[in-house]
């Protein structure tokens, strides 16, 4: 049963490093336009600065 | 907060005595909140009158600086009952928004993971008996260090919001929630800590993930309506390139423009205030998109002397034009300031709903005591789950946000075809309307006249009278004036100009006094009696005297064309089961072929202003309830005396009009989309507050009863919420391709 004990700390620490890296990727700012980066393939001109 | 301020100085349109603000409160959420930023904010001197609406969070305050309150004493005003005033348009606006939009996917996604996470650890404990006792305290230990944080940082708003209902001493949306969410929070923590009994981690996890989700997508919504208008500030562009006098040319903040400053548009540039184009410029005009203002989409043809409104793309060759007023004057901060004005009233409909889901609260947290009672002396293992799903099934929110929601889901959709709601509960009483009375002039017949015919009655020359009249008419905002512009001869100015709504103009060119328009009117300048026999009646759409101290010299007959989609408009307004009239000052004549062309059986001509306003109390004294579409200048209180009023809408006059309704782009077809609108939304705030009541009826006993788990609340909750904001949401999108 000891197995049990370590997949439930596992879980937690998973669980903590999904949550830094959502919130990562939230600040620096993934989630704001979701729809004009995809656009972003068809334009003619060069890609926009990152 | 500096930000507001520098938005309030470039937006308020009146900066004399009457001070005008508009602003975002950052954490309403539900009606009770806008009643708490009005109490506080009416305490202040001066205050004439506070407007918050829930559903955009918008907050716009009407006082008197005279008095001693500035706009810095109402913002800590607001900000002492517990919310942040935020300047609504610009970039800080929408940096404003980035950090509130993020914020909220935070507190979301930490919810929907710690749920899962928790479940994943807690549905062990379900009813199992033989798991190792070691293991169900670790299990409980994670839900806990899962839970803990998803509680205090997703489930913070809910918190704050009901610590700032209690201490401002009200009953808000957020105290049974707050409260449930505590209440199941304690014993949890309380059983863990002792290592046996029941844990609802899960549930509380479960709980917030659905609030924020409902939350989420509420302030999406908002959001989107607000960009609206920021969409319309902002498209202006700062600066501009001014020409001085001796040809420099300099770039300049577009605020610094003043009437009569040459500035210069590039190719897709925008047009940064109103204006005309230079007396110089090639004589074809310059193509112009203005759909950012009207809506209309094909490109519009411009001509020297023109109004060229802000916000128009210049799509032809640079072009050099002549500012006509200022930015904070132009049409474009009209519309902005009438836009947001109508999304910060409240509609009385809005109020009431308000009040009873105040009370509402109220009510559940007495029934969710007698649950608890109830149960204790039934079956004391219940009490707990019954009164979490009590305080958790009922949904308030719903409630106030079934009205607002449609209101301003139905405003943008309109917005965008051009017509602009300036009074939040128009729409309801469009809704209504049996019978439309249509102005002709400048409304029926589109604004370009010509003068027909000069009929000489004097010792003058054709050339001297045109002059006279086109002097005289140089500035008015009248449709028939612009009859007059082509015959303008620079050297003829007039001055003390005076305009009498629905007579005419007086004023005096070359030290003569002569007045210009009705009959009558004209002829109490002189000694009238003496003149009389000399005009027979005119058969003209529109006759103008032009008369001075020594009686009448000529009569003008001005024409002008019915607008090519007013006969299909009037068709699609009696389609919908609305009785047409036309009420005009024109003669019989020319009222009876625009009614003949236009199938219309009612027509009145020959009425003065106060004629069509009595004409307007007649109808509905007669049971009516009337729309009423005019010109803004010259109908103003006509406008005011219908029920509904809709204005043709013309450059700065917009700031100033009365009307309920605005048309930007001057075209009857949007009408009949207007009264459509309206009547779905009536109909969908109608299924909104059956469905919240509904809703909230069914579900309060089935949770008190028993047979609703925590966790179904929850989930029925903000379905019901989300099903409001939804359902509001189909408006902006129009049904069957209109």
């Amino acid at each position: 049963m000891s197995i049990s004990y370590l997949l439930v700390l596992l879980g937690l620490g998973i669980f903590g490093c999904a949550v830094w890296a959502l919130f990562w990727a939230i600040d620096s700012g993934q989630y704001d336009d979701l729809e004009s980066q995809g656009r972003a393939i068809f334009d003619q001109d060069d890609p926009p600065d990152p | 907060m500096s930000a507001a301020e520098a938005l309030h100085a470039r937006w308020s349109l009146d900066n004399g005595e009457h001070e005008h603000v508009v602003f975002v409160a950052e954490g309403i959420h539900c009606a009770g909140c806008a009643r708490s930023i009005e109490k506080a904010v009416n305490v202040l001197p001066g205050i004439e009158a506070v407007r918050v609406n829930s559903a955009t969070a918008r907050v716009s305050i009407d006082w008197r600086s005279r008095e001693g309150t500035g706009l810095r004493q109402i913002l800590d005003a607001v900000e002492r009952a517990g919310f942040t005033p935020t300047p609504l348009a610009g970039s800080a606006a929408s940096a404003e928004y980035r950090q509130e939009r993020r914020a909220a996917l935070k507190r979301f996604s930490l919810a929907a993971l710690g749920m899962m996470q928790a479940m994943m650890y807690l549905t062990a404990l379900y009813g199992v008996t033989d798991i190792d006792a070691s293991l169900a305290q670790l299990m409980r230990i994670a839900g806990m260090v899962i839970v803990t944080p998803v509680l205090f940082y997703s489930g913070a708003p809910f918190l704050s919001g009901a610590w700032r209902d209690l201490r401002n001493r009200r009953l808000g949306m957020d105290v049974p929630v707050a409260f449930a969410l505590v209440l199941a929070w304690l014993p949890s923590v309380f059983n863990t800590l002792r290592a046996s009994g029941e844990v609802y981690f899960d549930s509380i996890g479960m709980f917030i993930f659905f609030l924020s989700a409902g939350r989420f997508v509420e302030m999406s919504v908002r959001h989107r309506s607000l960009s609206s208008t920021e969409a319309l500030a902002r498209s202006l562009p700062a600066q501009v390139t001014r020409i001085a006098t001796d040809g420099n040319r300099c770039k300049v903040a577009a605020e610094e423009l003043v009437p009569g400053d040459r500035f210069s548009v590039p190719t897709g540039g925008v047009v940064a205030v109103d204006a005309q184009l230079a007396p110089d410029a090639p004589a074809d005009g310059a193509l112009l998109d203005e759909s950012l203002i009207t809506g209309e989409a094909s490109a519009a043809r411009r001509r020297a002397g023109d109004l060229i409104r802000g916000g128009s793309v210049n799509l032809g060759a640079p072009l050099v034009l002549v500012a006509s007023a200022a930015v904070a004057q132009s049409t474009l901060a009209s519309i902005v300031a009438l836009l947001e004005r109508a999304q910060s009233e409240r509609p009385a409909i809005a109020r009431v709903a308000d009040r009873v889901a105040s009370w509402f609260v109220f009510a559940i947290l007495i029934l969710a005591a007698v649950t608890a009672l109830a149960w204790a002396w039934i079956d004391p293992r219940m009490v707990f789950p019954a009164v979490l799903a009590v305080l958790v099934v009922t949904c308030p929110c719903a409630l106030s946000l079934a009205t607002p929601a449609a209101l301003a889901a139905a405003t943008l959709r309109l917005a965008r075809v051009g017509l602009l709601v300036t009074r939040v509960d128009a729409l309801e009483r469009l809704a209504r309307i049996d019978t439309v009375v249509l102005d002709k002039t400048g409304t029926l017949t589109s604004g370009a006249t010509a003068i027909n015919a000069v009929k000489l009655l004097g010792m003058r020359t054709r050339a001297e009278v045109l002059a006279i009249a086109a002097a005289l008419e140089r500035d008015s905002l009248h449709p028939l004036a612009a009859a007059f512009a082509p015959h303008a001869v620079a050297a003829v100015r007039a001055d003390s100009v005076h305009e009498f709504a629905g007579d005419g103009v007086q004023g005096n060119v070359a030290g003569n006094r002569w007045r210009l328009g009705r009959r009558r009117f004209v002829e109490a300048l002189s000694n009238a009696g003496k003149l009389l026999p000399l005009v027979r009646r005119s058969d003209a759409d529109s006759a103008v005297y032009l008369g001075g101290g020594d009686g009448l010299v000529a009569a003008f007959e001005i024409g002008a064309p019915l607008r090519p989609e007013a006969a299909e408009s009037v068709r699609a307004l009696r389609l919908q089961g609305l009785d047409v009239l036309i009420a005009s000052g024109d003669s019989d004549a020319a009222v009876a072929r625009a009614a003949r062309a236009l199938g219309v059986q009612h027509a009145r001509a020959r009425l003065a202003p106060a004629d069509k306003t009595a004409l307007l109390h007649e109808l509905r004294a007669g049971g009516h309830r009337v729309f009423m579409i005019g010109d803004g200048i010259n109908d103003g209180p006509v406008l005011a005396a219908a029920d509904v009023s809709c204005a043709m809408g013309q450059g700065s006059a917009i700031a100033h009009c009365a009307a309920d309704l605005l048309l930007l782009h001057e075209s009857l077809a949007s009408l009949p989309l207007a009264v459509a609108t309206a009547r779905r939304t009536l109909r969908v705030m109608r299924q909104n507050l059956v469905w919240a009541l509904g809703y909230n009826l069914a579900a309060v006993p089935l949770a008190a009863s028993g047979f609703i788990s925590p966790w179904l609340a929850a989930l029925g909750m903000s379905l019901s919420s989300l099903g409001v904001v939804l359902n509001a949401r189909r408006l902006a999108h129009g049904e069957h391709g209109t």
